[in-house]
């Protein structure tokens, strides 16, 4: 893309005073987005994104600054302003920059950007179609269809030098059930870091009706009761609280500032024995992978618990000197516009010993939360609260009656200790994650697990 | 740039009409933090969407290669793009008005000029004032923020508009305890002239808005007389902006549907689309469509007179537009509630019993756009016979947004803007159903 020399040139320029660290990043990226509703094609956008971004450093104090354009005279203009934040004698570091390195660790056979429109758009429809035609309920159906391929140059003042290509690609269905007084949603979003031949790979329409299950399920269910009671959460999308109440706690951007509840306590027991915990950039073809973090460093597997003990925080490069510990390649962002810092990528609880089925027969009485929805965390305290998509009952040691409208509530550290029976059934979905670096995808996963005691809010009061 | 030769590119593809919007602009943005600067990031960025009529259908495509190479790129996508969509409504590409309106105050050079180095030194300078004026207080984050954007719009009918704003802000966010109690403000100011800008100022109100707030705890359950604050009454029109949208109205999710010529609210309730206000962002003398901004009275002395129109909504509803695209759909410029006479400390006088709401929080959830009902967390103070008493937190004051505007008693002189283009004066009104203790 950018020439060798003028990218030496750039990074030159930003270390004419006294900073001692300079990144470029250089990103070319191709992105469709199809938007379906009634059954008819609303939009279809595609566009070209491209753009450098130059960050300068001093220790860990960083600056940072883009531009979409290619000209040496503006690159050049943008490290030399960015420079003059570290006024000073210049560190005299001298560099040469490697070999270039490719990525290409997770293979691809179809890329997105050579397929045409309506092939993308035939893809929609089939899911539009599968999903109104699993029941006459189905009222409403809005599905997207996203891909892209990145492609990205990083190089830096220590002789980093590599290309990345990201492709991903992801369809997200959103069925409306209803009937006379009621309306209920259901949503599903497989996605990977694949090509076109994703959907050779997944069945759309089977994926389709899934969010049309939950949906048509949810109109049937009545309120969920409220009250303290064990709680069963589900394989997949399930990991979204574990992502949220203990995996942000766990990003170097929080540990390093002391704002983690978290931090300084790396060798502690911070979950119940049972629980190990995983975050890993390299899983091949997963949504969250990539074969380099947005640093230029390579991907890799980070244990963050190891039967209950903390053993890792995820750290990007400059927190790494802010909290003296090891870098564990986990810069990420989601573009030019953003600086990199530690972020999570396919994030999983790993395999217990316990099966489902041995999970739901050990319950009494309970929730089981087959399908997380959203929910939000107070990074200072840990206190989450997040709706259950899809929820039934559990009543000796048997699946009873769907319920709805369930929120759990709780903080992390409670959740983590008071987990006692893991499942071997483990399973990734896929999510947005939005924070200080933009939003990125990651896979949030875990296999079945049971809180022997949890806060459950339902609208239909105490049982 | 020249885009000449785009559409002719795009005539020789079959393309009807092309139009190109042409975005470019600089950014700086700051974050103080305990003294030290936490973010400092510039930016200077540009992008071009283009779209066009292919076979009656709408295309489009964004790009930030920007050169004449993409143009190839833009034309052909611009085909596939039209092909694959469904929607049978009308497009439109426009010719252009007669006359555009003049707009002023849109952009100031000198916002420009003053040094990097004084905004970071006022920056720190805010977040220390707010540390110093009291002890109570635990923490500070400012920010600041200025943007510059320049947008040239032309089509191949010969349309032919530009358009250059900018603008900037100071925030800060602060917690303060009692040792007890922790009550946080985030407070902010927004101009296009630094000199505007009263750091002491912004301060200090972040300083009296989190400690006047300490110790507070919920107040008895049932109706009380509410004077609902500026801030507060931007925080509640927010969600209720999109009803005026014909887009809404059309689409039969608007509450405001056949209500044209009724009278929806108090006599003393004037509402209006302001394309023409000084110093925002959102000001200017034409709309995404090119067509020409005008000011409305959407609501006149609590009668709704119309709604915002593009020229598609404006087709279907066999009307003018009233220069309010924005993007592919229907938005406001700067919209708000026209300010009245009553003075705060009088409406503060007025109250038997009553609430001052200072703030509202989940507006997203718990305010339903399309039915008007809300029930959301507030936090204010108590009023006995004209007196505040003590500050209020973990109440819900619940109704209906038209049922409050018809219910508004006194209309406050103390107009404010929040979210960059909603306003609204502190209002007074009869009564709302507040649970609490």
């Amino acid at each position: 893309m950018l020439d060798k020399v003028l990218i030496k040139k750039v990074l030159e320029a930003a270390l004419t005073t006294s900073a001692d660290f300079a990144e470029v990043f250089i990103e070319d990226k191709f992105q469709t987005d199809i938007s379906l509703l009634s059954s008819e094609v609303q939009s279809v956008n595609n566009s070209k994104v491209f753009g450098v971004g130059v960050r300068v450093a001093k220790g860990y104090q960083r600056v940072y600054g883009y531009t979409n354009s290619p000209e040496e005279k503006d690159l050049v203009k943008l490290a030399t302003d960015l420079a003059q934040s570290f006024p000073g004698e210049s560190a005299s570091i001298t560099f040469e920059l490697e070999e270039m390195k490719k990525g290409g660790t997770h293979k691809i056979k179809i890329l997105p950007s050579e397929v045409m429109v309506d092939e993308k758009v035939s893809i929609i429809k089939r899911a539009d179609k599968a999903a109104r035609e699993y029941s006459e309920e189905i009222s409403q159906v809005a599905a997207r269809y996203q891909d892209y391929v990145q492609n990205v140059w990083i190089a830096n003042t220590e002789g980093t030098y590599v290309n990345d290509t990201r492709v991903r690609t992801r369809l997200a269905v959103n069925s409306v059930a209803s009937n006379e007084t009621d309306k209920q949603s259901g949503h599903n979003g497989p996605g990977g870091h694949w090509g076109f031949e994703f959907y050779d790979m997944i069945n759309v329409e089977e994926e389709a009706r899934e969010a049309s299950r939950i949906a048509v399920t949810m109109l049937h269910a009545d309120e969920c009761p409220s009250g303290k009671i064990p709680v069963i959460i589900d394989n997949g999308f399930g990991g979204v609280i574990f992502h949220e109440a203990v995996g942000h706690s766990l990003e170097a951007t929080s540990v390093a500032k002391g704002a983690s509840v978290f931090s300084g306590r790396k060798g502690e027991l911070i979950a119940n024995p049972l629980i190990s915990a995983v975050d890993d950039g390299t899983i091949p073809n997963a949504w969250g992978s990539a074969t380099y973090d947005d640093e230029g460093n390579l991907q890799k597997k980070r244990q963050l618990i190891k039967d209950g003990v903390l053993t890792s925080y995820m750290i990007d490069k400059l927190n790494a000197k802010r909290m003296d510990d090891e870098c564990t390649n986990s810069g990420r962002r989601q573009s030019y516009k953003f600086a990199p810092t530690s972020r999570m990528t396919n994030t999983y609880i790993e395999n217990g010993d316990s099966t489902f089925d041995e999970i739901i027969a050990a319950t009494k009485y309970g929730l089981y939360a087959k399908k997380m929805g959203g929910g939000s965390v107070n990074p200072a305290t840990g206190d989450f609260n997040f709706s259950v998509g899809e929820g039934y009952i559990v009543r000796d040691g048997k699946i009873a009656e769907p319920v709805r409208g369930a929120t759990l509530v709780g903080t992390g550290r409670e959740a983590l200790l008071g987990v006692d029976m893991v499942a071997n059934n483990l399973l990734s979905a896929q999510g947005m994650c939005g924070s200080a670096s933009g939003s990125i995808p990651t896979d949030v996963g875990q296999p079945t697990i049971r809180i022997k005691e949890m806060t459950v809010g339902g609208r239909k009061g105490a049982n | 740039m020249n885009f000449d030769v785009l559409f002719k590119k795009a005539k020789e593809a079959g393309i009807e009409d092309v139009q190109v919007t042409y975005s470019a602009g600089t950014e700086l943005d700051l974050e103080v933090f305990k003294g030290q600067i936490e973010k400092y990031q510039i930016a200077d960025s540009a992008g071009l969407s283009v779209k066009g009529i292919y076979n009656g259908k709408m295309g489009t495509v964004r790009t930030e290669v920007i050169n004449e190479e993409a143009f190839d790129f833009v034309v052909d996508n611009i085909i596939q793009s039209a092909n694959a969509i469904d929607s049978k409504d009308e497009v439109f590409i426009y010719e252009g008005d007669a006359e555009y309106p003049k707009v002023e105050g849109l952009f100031d050079q000198t916002l420009n000029d003053v040094p990097v180095a004084k905004k970071i030194e006022d920056t720190k300078k805010l977040e220390a004032l707010v540390m110093e004026k009291d002890k109570r207080m635990k923490m500070a984050q400012s920010y600041y923020g200025q943007g510059t954007t320049t947008v040239v719009m032309e089509n191949s009918k010969g349309l032919k508009l530009e358009k250059k704003v900018n603008s900037a802000a100071f925030y800060v966010q602060a917690i303060a305890s009692d040792g007890e109690d922790q009550r946080s403000t985030f407070e902010f100011a927004f101009s296009n002239d630094y000199n505007d800008f009263d750091l002491d100022k912004l301060a200090s109100a972040a300083v009296e808005k989190s400690t006047s707030l300490l110790g507070a705890k919920p107040c008895d359950s049932g109706e009380y007389e509410i004077l609902l604050t500026n801030t507060a009454s931007c925080a509640l029109l927010h969600p209720y902006v999109g009803m005026f949208s014909a887009e809404a109205v059309q689409r039969g999710v608007s509450l405001l549907k056949d209500r044209v010529g009724e009278i929806i609210g108090s006599e003393l309730i004037t509402i209006v689309d302001d394309p023409f206000k000084a110093k925002s962002p959102r000001s200017g003398s034409f709309d995404s469509e090119g067509v020409a901004t005008q000011y409305k009275e959407m609501v006149k002395d609590g009668k709704l007179t119309g709604y915002l129109h593009n020229l598609k909504t404006a087709k279907k509803a066999n009307t003018k537009s009233t220069g309010n695209a924005s993007g592919s759909g229907v938005g406001p410029s700067n919209f708000y509630i026209t300010p009245g006479k009553m003075k705060y400390d009088d409406a503060v006088a007025s109250m038997k019993k009553g609430l001052i709401i200072t703030a509202l929080a989940g507006t997203h959830s718990g305010a339903n756009p399309i039915s008007g009902a809300f029930s959301l967390q507030a936090s204010g103070f108590l009023v006995e016979d004209g007196k505040v008493v003590r500050p209020v937190a973990l109440i819900t004051v619940a109704g209906n947004y038209l049922d409050m505007l018809k219910d508004v008693e006194g209309v406050c002189d103390d107009l404010d803007f929040n979210f960059g283009y909603v306003g609204s004066p502190s209002l007074k009104i009869k009564k709302l159903v507040v649970a609490g203790k």
